[in-house]
């Protein structure tokens, strides 16, 4: 599991490596890297995609994927538990290697060099991890208010996530009423009511914002906002509204870019 | 903790270079070392002089440290450059290239040019192509609407720098359609 916040120091923690436990390791080191379970092997033709089946998906390049998706979308996505917490157990598990490979003074250079790779590859996944988190974050901070009143937002949330967004929700309600809003007459005290002529206060996800979509596959037919419909073909890339999107990017049909 | 200010609107070329570097290229290797697992998956084993595809942070990182050569990739090349800088000139329509060209581009021509043949040409001409294709992506603002916008062949750069004015001139529009003016002549 993860947590919306703190997840920084969470993660550090558990990439803290093995000083203060003892695992029983193998004595070959030679084959330390070979003993961590591995990504599915990646085909050569990765770049050619010569099928039109989607080809299988490394648990990085997942995360890469919903970290951009993220990043562009005005929305909340779902989150990724399962796969960051697979991926947060890998990250472990390498800087875990490292640590016991480092200790030994009798490693030769290539032997350095290995460790020195994995090493970089480590602090490449947290980046990644940490921007995707963070990003949410940013996020249900931003919409904190709207995600406390909105179910469907929720489900898309971690437990920890929730939590966050009602905590912050509720501070910075604190904050502005003991601030301004207990001085103002009742009837503009609140800061959901709706009076005309003026934009809410509640920040919502603005979903007619466009975006850039690349299609994965060949996506079902979608009715845009002129009225006129769009069938994209795998790899065709658009600049449209969010919403128009939305669902094709849910089930994994189309990524932001 | 929440993402810092600057990067909320948008992702940098830093982190699109993050995500082109794990991209695999071709290397000749002047070190040896075992197959190896690594998170992104399993890599080598790699035995010199053989080739062998690695992601390109890790190709960069070993020729830093004068470990191996990069194998440039075929597009990367001035005769290559050049034929797609001619169409890219005479045909209105983007020529196709590689989505994270720009990026690849850059990280072999700054880490690894002797590798490269004629880097410095290679460089003109990437910025030649870089000229005439943003000139079109200019031009392609005039057929914005707040409907949809197909993009072919731009590549993931060239989104990014076109991404602010386009989202925001695409959100005006919208707002402009659904909030129509009243029609000054009473006309339905």
């Amino acid at each position: 599991m993860y947590r919306g916040r703190g997840s920084t120091s969470n993660e550090r923690d558990q990439l803290a490596g093995p000083s203060n436990q003892a695992p029983s390791w193998p004595d070959d080191d030679e084959d330390i890297f070979n003993d961590v379970p591995m990504a599915p092997a990646i085909p050569d033709n990765r770049e050619l995609n010569l099928f039109e089946e989607e080809t299988t998906e490394t648990p990085l390049e997942k995360l890469t994927r919903h970290w951009l998706n993220e990043r562009f979308a005005p929305d909340i996505l779902p989150a990724q538990e399962a796969l960051l917490t697979n991926l947060l157990d890998h990250l472990r598990r390498q800087s875990e290697a490292v640590q016991l490979l480092r200790g030994d003074p009798s490693s030769s250079e290539e032997e350095h060099i290995r460790i020195m790779l994995v090493q970089t590859e480590v602090e490449r996944v947290k980046f990644v991890v940490r921007s995707y988190v963070r990003t949410r974050l940013f996020k249900i901070e931003r919409y904190a208010r709207f995600i406390t009143t909105n179910a469907e937002i929720q489900t898309r949330l971690t437990a920890a996530e929730r939590d966050h967004a009602s905590r912050h929700a509720k501070l910075t309600d604190q904050h502005f009423y003991l601030s301004v809003l207990q001085g103002l007459p009742e009837k503009q005290s609140h800061l959901d009511d709706t009076p005309l002529f003026v934009p809410p206060m509640v920040t919502e996800p603005d979903k007619s914002r466009p975006v850039f979509v690349h299609a994965l596959k060949r996506c079902p037919r979608i009715r845009l906002p002129d009225g006129s419909t769009l069938e994209m073909e795998k790899g065709h890339m658009s600049l449209m509204p969010y919403s128009i999107v939305e669902q094709l990017l849910l089930r994994g049909e189309v990524e932001l870019i | 903790m929440a993402l810092p200010q600057t990067l909320r609107a948008s992702v940098t070329p830093p982190e699109l270079e993050l995500v082109a570097s794990q991209q695999l290229i071709e290397i000749i290797p002047m070190i040896s070392m075992e197959k190896t697992a690594f998170i992104s998956g399993a890599y080598g084993p790699l035995r010199p002089p053989n080739k062998a595809k690695i992601p390109l942070w890790m190709a960069v990182n070993l020729k830093m440290k004068k470990k191996c050569h990069i194998v440039a990739p075929d597009w990367l090349t001035a005769d290559y450059l050049q034929e797609r800088l001619n169409l890219e000139t005479t045909d209105l329509s983007f020529s196709s290239l590689p989505f994270r060209f720009a990026e690849i581009a850059k990280v072999i021509l700054d880490v690894a040019s002797d590798d490269v043949e004629n880097p410095d040409k290679i460089r003109s001409l990437l910025k030649d192509l870089r000229e005439a294709r943003q000139a079109k992506s200019r031009e392609g603002l005039r057929t914005l609407d707040h409907s949809e916008l197909t993009l072919s062949n731009l590549s993931s750069m060239e989104i990014n720098e076109i991404r602010p004015y386009f989202i925001q001139s695409m959100s005006i529009m919208t707002q402009l359609v659904r909030n129509p003016a009243p029609d000054p002549l009473g006309h339905p």
